[in-house]
C-alpha cells in the first residue's frame, strides 16, 4: 500500500505543479523590470508595473462597467436560479428532467452563441418596437450573462435544496404559519448560505466572462474584454501585476473562508473543545476568521507599502545601459526574422485595431445594420487573417 | 371544557388505485390518549395526515370538535403534529422554536418569551431557551417538540412515532412522561406507532390497523385478551394458532376439531358458526399450562430460550409448533429436558376461536 | 400543461401566493425570453440576407439558404474546405483537450476521493478551486508567459540542452492545448470526484484482497462507478473547449483558427450578422449532436450533467 501512497503523492505533486506553476511564474514576472513578462533574464526587482496597471484608463473604466454589470447580473440571476430550483422540486419526474435539461443547457451552449443570439434578438426587438434605449452594452450584457449565469446559481440551489427536510415546511404550516410565512421564515433562512455562495459565484462568472460579453457589450468594454484586447495587442508585465493582485485576493478569501468553515464545523460537531487548536486561548484567537483576515491584510498591506517605497531606478539604469549595447544586435536579428516570416506568409496583414471597431459603429441610431467594415475582409475569413499579427513577434516592442 | 373529539365519518383515502385507508369510522373522545397501532404501510400515517389537514379524504368526513374540516388547511386546524423526526427548526434557538406558533400569529417578543419559558418549565427543561437545537440530547429534543406543539394550545395533539429514533431506555422513560404530560394538559393525544408496547402502556384506547382497515378498537387489555380478528390476535402479543373445523357451538363456547384433538374455547367477537365451518383457535403462550386438566394434549419439547424471568419453551404437537411461556421458578423449580413429553392444557375461556383471516406475519 | 398547473398549485399551497407567482414568472422569463427566443431569433437571422438597414422588411428581405450554402460551398461551387476544415479541426482539438483532461484528472479525482485525508484533502480542494477564480484571460496569459520564445519552458529547455534554438510552442499549438486543458480541469475533477466518492472504499480493498492488480481494480471497480462523472465532466469540457474564444485568440498560433474565431470575424470584422448566425448555428448543432452521440455511445443521460 505504501508504494501506492508514494505514487499518489508524487502524482498529486506533479499535478499541482501544473496547476500552480504557470500562476507562480506569471506572478513572478510582475516584479521583473523587463518590458516583456519573463523570469529570465532577471533584470531588476521592481514594483513599477502595479503603478502602470492602475494608470491604464481603459482597464479601470472596464472595471467600473464590470461592477455595474456584475451587480445587475447577481441581482437577477440569483432569484432566477432560486426560482428554477424551487420549480424543479415540485415537478413530476419526467417534466423535471426535461426542464432540468433546458435550464442547464446554457452552461453547455458556447458562450459565443449565447452572445450572438442575445444581440440578434434584442436588435430585432429594437427594430420592431423602436425602443432604442434597450440596445446598449450594459443591458444586453446583463441579459446575455443572466441566461447562463442563472444556471450556475441553479446548481448551487439544487444542491442545497436536496438537503432540505420538507417536513420543516409542513411543521411550520401545522403550527399555524401561512404558506408565505413558512417560505420566508423556514425555507429562505435555510437557503441563505446558498444564496450567499450563489451570489459570489454569479458575480465571479459575470466578471470573468469573455465569450458572451465580447459580443453583447457592443462599443463599451468590461474589465475582461479590455484585458483580452490588451493581451491580444502586445503584453507587458502590468498584466502579471494584475494577476498578483487577483491571486492575493483569492488566497486571502480562501484562507479566511477556510478558517471560518473549520471553526463552524468544529463548533457544530462539539469538537471545538477537544481540538488542541481551539483549546489554547492564544491559538484559538489566532484561528478566528476575523483575526486571520486581519493578519493577512496587515501583512499584505505592509508588503505593498514596502514595495511602493522601493526604488529600482538605479538598477534599471544599469540594465538599460547593458541593454542598449545589445539592442542594435538584437534588433538586426529580429528584423531578419520578421522579414523571413513575412516572406513565408504573404497574406499576413498588419493588425488593424478593428476588434472593437467595425461591427458596432452604427449603434447610435439603434440600427445594427452592417456598415462597411473598417478592415475589409475577403469573402471567407482567411486562416491567416490579421488577428494574430501581434503574436508573431511580440518581443519587438521597445 | 372545549370539545376535543375527533370523528372519522366513513373516511376512505385512495391514491390512484391504491386504497390507503378503507372506510374508517370511529370516534376519538375528548381528552383521550388514543393510539393507532399497526405494521408499517397499514395506512396509519395517512390517517394522521388526513386529520392534521395535509391531505383530504377521498370519501367521508373528518370532524374535529364537531366541525367538518373539509377545505380547512393544516394551519387553520386546532391540531398540532409531532413529526417522526420532530422537524425542529435547526436555525432557531429552542425558545424561538417553541414560540414560532406565536410569532406567526403576531405575538409580541415579550409575550413569546414568556410563553416559551412557561412551556420549558412544563417540560422540566427550564433555562435552555437560548440553546441551539443541535446542542440538545435526543430526549430533550423530544420534549422541546412537544412544548412547541403545545404552544398553539391545540385541542388535538397528533404524534407520528415520535419515539422511534430513541434508544430503548429513553423510549420507556418517555412513555411515562408523555402520559403524564397528556394528563396535565388534558389535550386529546392521537398517537401512531408500530410498537405495541408503546400503544398498550400509554393509551386509553387502541385502534389496531392493517391494510388500511381498522380491525379493532378498544382498551389495551380487551385488545390483548379479546381479539376480534386473526390479525389482531396474531399482531398484538405472541399467540399460538391452531386450524380446525367447528363441531358445534353453545352460546359463548364452541368445540373445534383440530389434528391434535378437539378443544373447547370461547368464541371471539360473539360470532355464530355452523358445524363444519373452518376456524382458528388462538391460545397465548402463557396460558398453555403443563398439567392442566382441561383441553389436554401431548407435546414433545424441542428447544427452549432462557430470558431471565421467563422461559420460552417450544414444543411440537403433531405438525404444529407451539410456544409456551413459563415463569422462572428459580432454583426451587425444575424444567423439563429436551425431547421429553409434556402434557399441556388450557382453560376454555383462555382460548379464542376466530374466523380464518390474514395474520400479522403475512401483512 | 396539466402537470405545470399541478406543480403551480402545489407551490401555491406550500409556499404561498407571492412565492408561487415569483417562481412561475421567473422560470417562464428565463426559459422563454432568455433561453428560447434568442436561439430562435438567431436561427431566423441565419436564413436571411445581409442587407443594409433601409432594405430590411422590403422585397429583398426574404428567407434564403445562402448563408449555409456559403459555409459548405465556395462561390464557384467547390467545397469550402477552408471553413469545413476549421470546424473539424476545432472539434478534434476539443476532443484531444477533453481526453487530456480525463487522463490527468482521473488520478486526482481518485486520490481526492479515496486517498487524501483531512488537511491534505482540504488543501487539494482549495488548490483546485483557486486557479478557477483567476480570470480566464490571465490564465491564458500565464501560458503565453510560460511558452513564449523567452519563456520559462524555452529558457530551461535550452539550459538543459534539450534543444538549441527557442521552440515556437505557440505556433505549434502546444500552448493552446495546455491552456485549454488547464482552464477546465476543475470542471472535469469535480463530477469525477462526486461519482468516485460514492464508491465504498471497502470495495476497492475487497478487490485488492482478492488479488486483483491495481489497474484491474480501477478498470472493473472504480471506472464503472466513475463513468457518469467522466461523461458529465467530458461533456462540459468538450463543449466549453469547442466554444472557447479567449484562449484561441490569445494562445492560438497564427496559422490555426478556432471555429469561434471565424464566427467572431463574421460578426465583428465583416459585420455580416446573418453569416455569423449561420456559422453559430452550425457550431451549436454540430457540438450538441456530437455530445448526444457520445452520450448514446456511453449510455448516459443529460440529467447527469452538472451533478
Amino acid at each position: 500500500m505504501n508504494r501506492h501512497t508514494l505514487f499518489g503523492g508524487a502524482y498529486a505533486l506533479a499535478f499541482f505543479s501544473f496547476v500552480f506553476g504557470p500562476l507562480v511564474i506569471m506572478a513572478t514576472t510582475a516584479f521583473n523590470s523587463s518590458r516583456f513578462p519573463r523570469v529570465a533574464p532577471w533584470e531588476c526587482f521592481t514594483t513599477g508595473w502595479f503603478g502602470e496597471l492602475f494608470g491604464n484608463a481603459r482597464l479601470m473604466e472596464g472595471l467600473m462597467n464590470s461592477v455595474i454589470i456584475g451587480v445587475g447580473v447577481v441581482a437577477l440571476a440569483v432569484p432566477i436560479g432560486l426560482a428554477g430550483a424551487l420549480a424543479l422540486s415540485e415537478l413530476p419526474p419526467k417534466l423535471r428532467s426535461m426542464l432540468y435539461t433546458v435550464l442547464i443547457l446554457p452552461i453547455l451552449i458556447p458562450g459565443v452563441v449565447l452572445g450572438i443570439s442575445t444581440i440578434v434578438l434584442w436588435g430585432q426587438i429594437t427594430r420592431g418596437t423602436g425602443a432604442g434605449f434597450l440596445y446598449n452594452g450594459y443591458f444586453l450584457t446583463i441579459v446575455g450573462q443572466i441566461t447562463f449565469v442563472s444556471s450556475y446559481a441553479l446548481l448551487v440551489f439544487i444542491a442545497r435544496l436536496q438537503r432540505f427536510d420538507a417536513t420543516q415546511t409542513e411543521a411550520a404550516l401545522d403550527l399555524g404559519a401561512t404558506p408565505g410565512q413558512a417560505f420566508r421564515k423556514i425555507l429562505l433562512p435555510f437557503m441563505a448560505p446558498a444564496i450567499g455562495s450563489a451570489a459570489f459565484i454569479t458575480l465571479l462568472a459575470s466578471f470573468e466572462n469573455y465569450n458572451t460579453t465580447v459580443f453583447t457589450v457592443l462599443s463599451e468594454s468590461t474589465f475582461t474584454t479590455a484585458l483580452a484586447s490588451k493581451v491580444r495587442h502586445g503584453t507587458d508585465p502590468s498584466l502579471s501585476a494584475l494577476a498578483v493582485i487577483i491571486i492575493t485576493l483569492t488566497l486571502v478569501g480562501a484562507l479566511t473562508n477556510e478558517a471560518y468553515q473549520r471553526r463552524k464545523e468544529a463548533e457544530a460537531g462539539g469538537r471545538a473543545s477537544r481540538s488542541p487548536l481551539y483549546a489554547n486561548p492564544v491559538t484559538r484567537a489566532l484561528t478566528h476568521p476575523g483575526i486571520v483576515f486581519a493578519i493577512l491584510v496587515t501583512v499584505i498591506g505592509g508588503m505593498s507599502y514596502a514595495g511602493s517605497q522601493y526604488d529600482s531606478s538605479v538598477c534599471e539604469a544599469a540594465v538599460l545601459q547593458e541593454k542598449l549595447d545589445r539592442q542594435e544586435e538584437l534588433r538586426a536579428e529580429q528584423r531578419a526574422r520578421i522579414e523571413a516570416q513575412e516572406a513565408d506568409q504573404q497574406s499576413t496583414l498588419p493588425k488593424s485595431n478593428s476588434a472593437f471597431g467595425g461591427a458596432f459603429g452604427g449603434l447610435g441610431g439603434g440600427t445594427p445594420a452592417p456598415e462597411t467594415p473598417v478592415a475589409p475582409k475577403p469573402e471567407s475569413p482567411s486562416a491567416f487573417g490579421g488577428a494574430f499579427g501581434g503574436i508573431t513577434a511580440p518581443e519587438v516592442d521597445e | 371544557m372545549p370539545d376535543r373529539s375527533v370523528l372519522l365519518d366513513h373516511v376512505s383515502i385512495r391514491f390512484g388505485s391504491f386504497t390507503a385507508v378503507d372506510n374508517a369510522n370511529l370516534k376519538i373522545n375528548s381528552g383521550e390518549f388514543f393510539s393507532f397501532l399497526g405494521p408499517s404501510g397499514c395506512g396509519k400515517t395517512t390517517m394522521l395526515r388526513c386529520i392534521s389537514g395535509f391531505s383530504e379524504p377521498t370519501e367521508g368526513k373528518v370532524l374535529i370538535g364537531g366541525k367538518d374540516m373539509a377545505g380547512v388547511g393544516p394551519n387553520k386546524r386546532p391540531t398540532a403534529l409531532i413529526f417522526q423526526h420532530l422537524a425542529l427548526f435547526p436555525l432557531m434557538t429552542v425558545a424561538e422554536n417553541i414560540a414560532f406558533p406565536l410569532e406567526v400569529r403576531g405575538a409580541s417578543k415579550k409575550e413569546r418569551r414568556r410563553r416559551a419559558d412557561e412551556l420549558l418549565d412544563m417540560i422540566a427543561l427550564p433555562g435552555i431557551g437560548d440553546k441551539k437545537v443541535s446542542e440538545l440530547s435526543g430526549g430533550q429534543k423530544q420534549r422541546v417538540a412537544i412544548a412547541r406543539a403545545l404552544a398553539v394550545e391545540p385541542d388535538i395533539l397528533l404524534l407520528d412515532e415520535p419515539l422511534s429514533a430513541l434508544d430503548l431506555k429513553l423510549r420507556q422513560h418517555m412513555r411515562t412522561e408523555l402520559r403524564a404530560i397528556q394528563k396535565q394538559v388534558g389535550v386529546t393525544f392521537i398517537y401512531i406507532t408500530h410498537d405495541q408496547g408503546e400503544a398498550l402502556t400509554m393509551s386509553d384506547r387502541v385502534a389496531v390497523t392493517s391494510r388500511g382497515v381498522i380491525e379493532q378498537v378498544g382498551e389495551p387489555d380487551r385488545i390483548y385478551n379479546r381479539p376480534r380478528s386473526a390479525f389482531v390476535a396474531s399482531f398484538v402479543g405472541e399467540n399460538n394458532a391452531l386450524q380446525g373445523f367447528i363441531k358445534g357451538q353453545s352460546g359463548d363456547l364452541a368445540a373445534l376439531e383440530t389434528p391434535m384433538g378437539t378443544f373447547e374455547a370461547r368464541v371471539g367477537g360473539g360470532r355464530k358458526y355452523k358445524p363444519g365451518d373452518e376456524a382458528l383457535l388462538f391460545v397465548r403462550p402463557e396460558q398453555l399450562i403443563p398439567g392442566a386438566t382441561e383441553n389436554v394434549f401431548q407435546a414433545t419439547l424441542t428447544r427452549q430460550e432462557f430470558e431471565g424471568a421467563t422461559n420460552h419453551v417450544f414444543a411440537k404437537a403433531g405438525d404444529t409448533e407451539l410456544r409456551i411461556s413459563m415463569v422462572n421458578a428459580g432454583l426451587a423449580g425444575s424444567l423439563p429436558g429436551q425431547g421429553e413429553s409434556l402434557s399441556l392444557g388450557f382453560a376454555p375461556m383462555n382460548g379464542t376461536i376466530l374466523p380464518v383471516g390474514h395474520m400479522a406475519s403475512e401483512s | 400543461m396539466k402537470h405545470l398547473k399541478l406543480a403551480y398549485t402545489t407551490l401555491l399551497a406550500k409556499h404561498g401566493m407571492g412565492a408561487a407567482l415569483f417562481i412561475a414568472i421567473a422560470v417562464t422569463l428565463w426559459v422563454v425570453v432568455f433561453i428560447t427566443l434568442p436561439q430562435l431569433s438567431m436561427l431566423d437571422y441565419s436564413f436571411r440576407f445581409n442587407l443594409p438597414a433601409d432594405q430590411i422588411g422590403t422585397e429583398a428581405d426574404h428567407y434564403t439558404l445562402e448563408q449555409y450554402r456559403s459555409f459548405f460551398f465556395n462561390a464557384d461551387g467547390s467545397f469550402n474546405t477552408l471553413d469545413i476544415t476549421i470546424l473539424i479541426r476545432t472539434l478534434i482539438a476539443a476532443l484531444i483537450v477533453t481526453m487530456i483532461d480525463v487522463l490527468i484528472c482521473y488520478p486526482i479525482a481518485y486520490i481526492l476521493a479515496h486517498g487524501a485525508k483531512g488537511v491534505a484533502a482540504r488543501l487539494m480542494v482549495i488548490g483546485l478551486i483557486i486557479p478557477y477564480w483567476i480570470n480566464e484571460i490571465l490564465r491564458a496569459f500565464a501560458f503565453r508567459v510560460l511558452f513564449g520564445s523567452t519563456g520559462v519552458v524555452n529558457t530551461w529547455g535550452m539550459q538543459m540542452g534539450l534543444w538549441d534554438a527557442p521552440v515556437d510552442f505557440i505556433r505549434a499549438d502546444v500552448a493552446l492545448y495546455c491552456g485549454l486543458a488547464y482552464a477546465y480541469i476543475l470542471l472535469m475533477v469535480f463530477p469525477m470526484y462526486n461519482a468516485i466518492e460514492a464508491l465504498d472504499h471497502t470495495q476497492v480493498e475487497a478487490a485488492r484482497d482478492m488479488g486483483a492488480p491495481l489497474w484491474r481494480v480501477h478498470w472493473r471497480v472504480v471506472l464503472p462507478m466513475a463513468k457518469p462523472g467522466i461523461v458529465s465532466g467530458a461533456t462540459m469540457v468538450f463543449m466549453l473547449t469547442a466554444g472557447a474564444l479567449a484562449a484561441p485568440q490569445i494562445l492560438g498560433g497564427p496559422s490555426s483558427l478556432w471555429f469561434t474565431q471565424l464566427i467572431y470575424q463574421w460578426f465583428n470584422e465583416s459585420s455580416n450578422w446573418p453569416r455569423g448566425s449561420a456559422y453559430a448555428v452550425v457550431l451549436l448543432v454540430t457540438c450538441i449532436s456530437f455530445v448526444l452521440l457520445m452520450m448514446r455511445v456511453f449510455k448516459v443521460s443529460v440529467g447527469e450533467i452538472g451533478k
